[in-house]
Formats: structure tokens, sequence, C-alpha cells
């Protein structure tokens, strides 16, 4: 590589053939191909390990969009639910999530016997550990709905409990079930039975994408959708305060700020602060929003507050590349013509810059939207968010979690379900994350200019 | 030359539209232009020669105060337009620039259309009350600019998308649309071919009848062609300043001469 620096060994220059490639030549070639081989290398490495993420997020993951349902017919005892049998909604309320538990069981128990099987499971206590836990709550929310549905058989369709998910998909073995104590050898061939017959099926598991957060012993239960609308209020306040004030600070500093000192040091503060880690502004906003303003914990606000402080550097610094980039003789042209500075930059310099500062703040969002270490620090790690929230003050004020946030939360969890969905929700978040980016590349080439 | 023989017919010969005293423009530290005193006439066109960085363009950006937006720039004397102190604390560099109008070096239209980049100027000044009365404005200048029939069908597309010479008369007419007094060139042929520099030429010669031109050139045959009065610069001093056919044929100074005859510069 010092080839450049090699002496002059003086003399006139040797006239030799040019079908004859001398050895300084050969060298040169050479380095350069090697040169040339590093490169490929160096991709072909890059490409093989995002196929290698790219099959194991996949293969772990694509599990959670599908669930294990049991479909039966249930009868709705009107001795159990409705004990006076006036129908009076308030009675009916009183009856809690226990005394519709037997009536599932039961069910159940009486699928199984429809169809044949011989099993020693004979009480209908016993295949409690078939259904999921959640089927409960929704005969009871169905019968609360229609109380004229009492009296009568209803056909429901249930989550299969976690263990019987995982045995359809293969995460549950038989070999393993002596460790077991959620479930046992014959409940497999139960499900084995209900299977063939088609009472148990695996479908597409919408709940996943659009549901609530579950507790931690009804894996099969919890989606990502609640984290989801948790992320996106966070992102609305990032993109109120982020963009306009990020645009507002870099066309301050880049267009009207006098070069000088204080200046410098603002625009070298601003680098530095983008290389800040993330969680040093999640115990920021834990002292400053939470400590010192009173704003409530986990709530997205507060989070959306606190990447917004994070993504500000981001935006200011591709905000300010991309007015750099106009020309300064379109700033001349409108000067030239008698704008004032305020029209030139916003008549003329903001519209050409617009495709920049978009992809900027796209990224920008896409960075805060995977960002998990300032949400631990102020409380929307381990939040389950259960329900959804109202409207969008509550959405705002109210506790949530994000998206990073709930993957994080369910990779820690003990049921191995819950690590199908960890992988799972990272599928969706790189959907996001890809749609976005793709959105700031599509923007760029739309809308960018040559000069 | 031959365009100068008529100079002394000109009824508004002595007549000063810009009169500049003792000007002197740092660049921080550097002293760009010194000690400048100079008369320029209406209605007639002025040329600015002399080698590169000689401060001719700088001179030319303080009569629009361009130079303000520079910000380590600093300049000191008196420039007057009709007697009127244009770097006095009262003077809005925005209402100068409307009567001061400029064309730059690169053809720098708006990445706007045609219309746009003429009505652009009339628009933020409330030139025009109406569309109708807009309208008349961008077809008037147009054909200032010695462009209209080049451009009346396309008024709405692009203007970048213009060629070089086009892009430069759609600047000068974008230049007028704001009906200046005085007119800036910095060397407003210089990124352009043969032919449409002498299109230019001939548009800076009709403009004459309304305008005063100020133009800087780094073309001798050019100041020689389209100016009545030739200002020479030579190291930010203004070495000699007179009647365009007296400079060239029988310059005072021999710094004056060296240049023209291409010994200098």
């Amino acid at each position: 590589m010092t080839d450049a620096s090699l002496p002059n060994t003086g003399g006139a220059p040797k006239s030799g053939s040019l079908h004859e490639i001398d050895a300084r030549t050969k060298k040169r070639n050479a380095a350069e191909k090697r040169f040339r081989m590093y490169g490929v290398a160096a991709i072909a490495t890059g490409i093989i390990f995002l196929l290698v993420l790219l099959f194991a997020i996949l293969g772990n993951g694509l599990g959670a969009f599908q669930q294990t349902f049991i479909s039966v017919p249930v009868y709705l005892d009107e001795s159990k639910l409705d004990k006076k049998g006036n129908r009076n909604i308030d009675d009916i309320k009183k009856v809690s999530t226990f005394g519709y538990n037997p009536l599932i069981q039961k069910a159940v128990l009486k699928a199984v016997v429809d169809a044949g099987i011989e099993t020693p499971l004979k009480k209908s206590k016993d295949m409690k550990a078939l259904i999921s836990a959640s089927a409960a709550a929704q005969v009871r929310q169905a019968v609360i709905d229609n109380p004229a549905l009492i009296g009568q058989t209803v056909e429901f369709r249930f989550l299969a409990s976690s263990r019987v998910d995982g045995y359809l998909k293969g995460r549950v073995h038989r070999e393993l079930l002596a460790r077991d104590k959620n479930i046992d050898a014959e409940h497999l061939d139960i499900v084995d039975g209900l299977k063939e017959i088609g009472v148990v099926k695996k479908t597409f598991n919408s709940a996943f994408i659009f549901g609530a957060d579950a507790s931690e012993s009804r894996a099969e239960q919890a989606g990502i959708g609640v984290s989801m609308i948790g992320s996106l209020f966070m992102m609305l306040v990032v993109l109120f305060l982020a963009l306009p004030i990020g645009v507002a600070a870099s066309i301050y500093l880049e267009e009207f700020a006098p070069k000088n000192r204080w200046t410098d040091l603002i625009e070298v503060n601003i680098s530095n602060l983008a290389a800040v880690p993330s969680i040093v502004f999640g115990i920021l906003g834990l002292a400053v929003f939470i400590q010192f303003m009173h704003l409530p914990q986990s709530a997205p606000l507060v989070g959306g507050l606190v990447l917004t402080l994070m993504t500000l550097p981001t935006i200011i610094i591709s905000t300010r590349a991309s007015l750099k980039a106009v020309p300064p003789s379109i700033r001349d042209a409108a000067l030239g013509v008698g704008a004032s500075k305020m029209q030139s930059v916003f008549h003329h310099v903001l519209p050409l810059a617009a495709p920049g500062i978009l992809t900027g703040t796209i990224i920008g969002l896409a960075q805060a939207l995977g960002e998990t270490a300032p949400l631990l620090l102020i409380g929307m790690v381990g939040y389950i968010a259960s329900n959804p929230p109202g409207g969008v003050i509550e959405g705002l004020m109210s506790p949530n979690s994000a998206m990073p946030a709930q993957i994080y939360e369910w990779a820690k969890r003990a049921d191995p379900a819950y690590y199908e969905r960890a992988w799972g929700g990272i599928i969706i978040l790189l959907i996001f994350l890809v749609s976005m980016n793709t959105l700031a590349v599509l923007l760029r080439r739309r809308f960018e200019r040559r000069w | 030359m031959y365009d100068t023989a008529k100079l002394g017919t000109d009824v508004n010969q002595n007549e000063t539209k810009i009169s500049a005293r003792n000007v002197q423009v740092y660049y921080g530290d550097t002293h760009a232009i010194k000690d400048v005193n100079v008369d320029i006439e209406a209605k007639s066109v002025t040329a600015f020669i002399g080698p590169s960085g000689c401060g001719k363009s700088t001179f030319l950006r303080c009569i629009n105060r361009m130079n303000d937006t520079i910000d380590v720039c600093r300049v000191e004397g008196d420039i007057k337009i009709d007697g009127e102190d244009i770097y006095d604390k009262r003077v809005d560099p925005v209402q100068l620039r409307a009567k001061v109008g400029m064309v730059f070096q690169k053809p720098n239209p708006f990445p706007k259309s045609i219309y746009d980049n003429i009505a652009y100027g009339p628009r933020i000044h409330g030139l025009a009350k109406n569309k109708a009365e807009l309208d008349e404005i961008v077809e008037k200048s147009l054909r200032r600019g010695a462009i209209w029939n080049e451009v009346k069908d396309r008024l709405h597309a692009p203007g970048t998308g213009l060629s070089g010479g086009q892009q430069q008369r759609l600047c000068i007419a974008r230049a007028v649309a704001t009906e200046p007094e005085v007119l800036l060139m910095d060397e407003p042929c210089s990124a352009l071919d043969p032919i449409a520099t002498a299109q230019v030429e001939e548009l800076i010669d009709e403009l004459r009848d309304q305008y005063s031109v100020v133009i800087v050139t780094h073309s001798m045959q050019q100041a020689a062609r389209v100016s009545q009065k030739t200002a020479f610069f030579h190291l930010g001093n203004l070495v000699e300043y007179g009647d365009t056919s007296q400079i060239f044929t029988n310059p005072n100074d021999e710094r004056t001469e060296s240049y023209i005859t291409g010994r200098i510069g």
C-alpha cells in the first residue's frame, strides 16, 4: 500500500511492450483484487448474519401468530347462573367467573365423551388443564351482554391453555411431561383425539396483534395490541414536539444565529447529545417529569417526552444537514428580489429541505419506537397493559406499555409460551421499523432534487 | 466600441444615481476594498473590470447590501443612492433590495414555475392587486427580459428546465419585475455560451433606457461592448474610472493599460 512513496529509480522510463504486464502493475492489480475480495467477503458475512437473524426471528416468532382454540357447546345452566330466574342483570353479575368454570369443564368433558375418547380422566375438573383461564371470563361476558342466553346451549370458541397450544406447536413434548405439573400425558391423548374431530384447532390469532397483555399464567391470551397503542401515543407526542421544536431550532441555528463561540458550543453539544446513552434520558425523565413535575408514572405522555429529548438531536442534525444542502444561490436569489431573511427561508429554503427533514424525522421516530432503556426508568416496563385506553387523554395519561417494553417483559417471563410471543412481538416491531424506513427512502427518492 | 460613441448625446450623462465615498470593506481582518470613490450615472451601463479577487463583486454587493448576509463583512464609508445613505440605520435592506435588483453569476431560478419565478417579487412586495395585474406584470417582465416569446406557451413549466441562457434572462426578468431603479449584474454571462451572451448583452443595452445598470465582468470585450463607463479595480483599489472609450483607448494609469493589454490579470 506504499506504492505512492516508492523512490524514483531514476533514468528514462523503460519502454516495454504494452502486451507485457510489468511487475509493478501486477502488484498493484493484485492489491486492488485483494481489496475487492475483502469487500465481497465482508458483505457476504453481513448477509449471512442477516439471514440467520431473519430465520431465527421468523422461526421462533411466527408461532405466536397462530393459536389453538377449543370449540365446544356450553350449556348455560339457569340454576347456576341465575338462581332467582328473573334475568336481573345485577343478580347475574354477582356470579363470578368461579361460577362459570364448572359449566365449561363439564362441556369439555361432554365433548370428550361424545368423541368416544378412552381416557382415565373422568371428572370434569380434570379438563381444567386444557382450557385457558380466560374461558370463564369470556362466557361470563357473553352472558352479561345477552342474559337471554341463559338456559340455552351455546357454541363457544375457547383459547386452549398454553401447554395444549405448545403441544400442537411442538413446544411441549411428551418426554418432558414428568417435570411439568400443569399437564399430563392423558391430557395430551385427549387433545390428540379432539384434534382429529376438529374440536381442537390451530388458527390465525388476531388477538395477538390487537389484544392486550395478560397475566403471567395466561400466556395464550396475551397480545401486543394495547402496547402498540401505547407506542402510538408516544410517537404522536414525539412527532408533535420533536418535529416543530427540532426544525425551528435548526432553522434558527443554521439561518439566523450569529456564528460565534456560543453557537459553536451549542452545535458541539447537540452532536454530543445524540451520542448520550438513552438510559440517561430515562433517568432525566424520571427526575424531571415524574419526581419534579408529578406527571403520572408509566404514562405514554412521559415516555413520549423522554423520547422527544432523545430524538431532538437526531432531527436537528438531519434538518441542519438538509438546510445546508440547499445551495446558497437560492437564498441569494430570494434576497436579491427583496425577500426578507425569513421569507427566503420559509418560501424557498424550507420547502427544498423538506424531504430531508421528513426523512430525518421518520428515522428519528423509528429509533424512538424501538427504544427500551429509557422506558425502564419511567415504569413502562412490567406494567400489564390489559385494557385499551378509552380516549386520547386516557391514552396519554393512563399507564400503558410500549412495544419494545412489552417484548422485554415477555422475554423475562417464565412460561415458555411467552418466549414465542416475545419473538412474535419482534416481528411486529420490525414490520413497523422497516415500513417507516422504507417510507423515508421513498420520500427521499420522490422529492429529492438534484442540483 | 461604437456603442460608446453616442455617449456624448446622452441627456442623462451627468445625473448621478449612486455615489460612493471612501468605501472600505473588511472581511474579518482582510481589507478587501480600499477607499473607493465612484459616481455611477443614471440610465447608463457601468462596467467593473479587473482581475479575480480585486474586489469588484464585493463592491457590487455593497450597493444592495447583500454583504450584510456575510457575518464577518464590515462596510465603512458612504454609499448614496439618489442622495440617500443606504447604510443609514433607518434603511431596511429588504426595501433597498426591491429598489436595487440583482442578477447573479450563475443563473439561479427558483425551482418553481416560470410564472412563479417572476411573480414572486411582485407578490411579496404587493405590487399587484389581483391576478390580472400579476399576469400583466409577468408578461411585461418576461418581455423586458427578452424571453417572452420562448416561454409564453409554458409559463407553468419549471424554470430550472430552461437552457442556461434562458435561465439567465429569466433571472433578469425576475429582477426587473419588482420595478427596480438600479440593476446590479455580477458576471451575468460567465456561465453562458457566446450566443446566449450576445442575447443577454443586447438585453442589457435595452435595459439602459430605464435602469442604471452596473455590470461586473471578466471579459474586457464585453465591458467595451455594453458599457458607457468603466471602472478598473485592482487589489481592492479603484484604479481608474472613466468613459469606456477612454479607458480602452487611452488609459491614464499604467496598471489599467497593463490589464487591458493582457500583461497582468
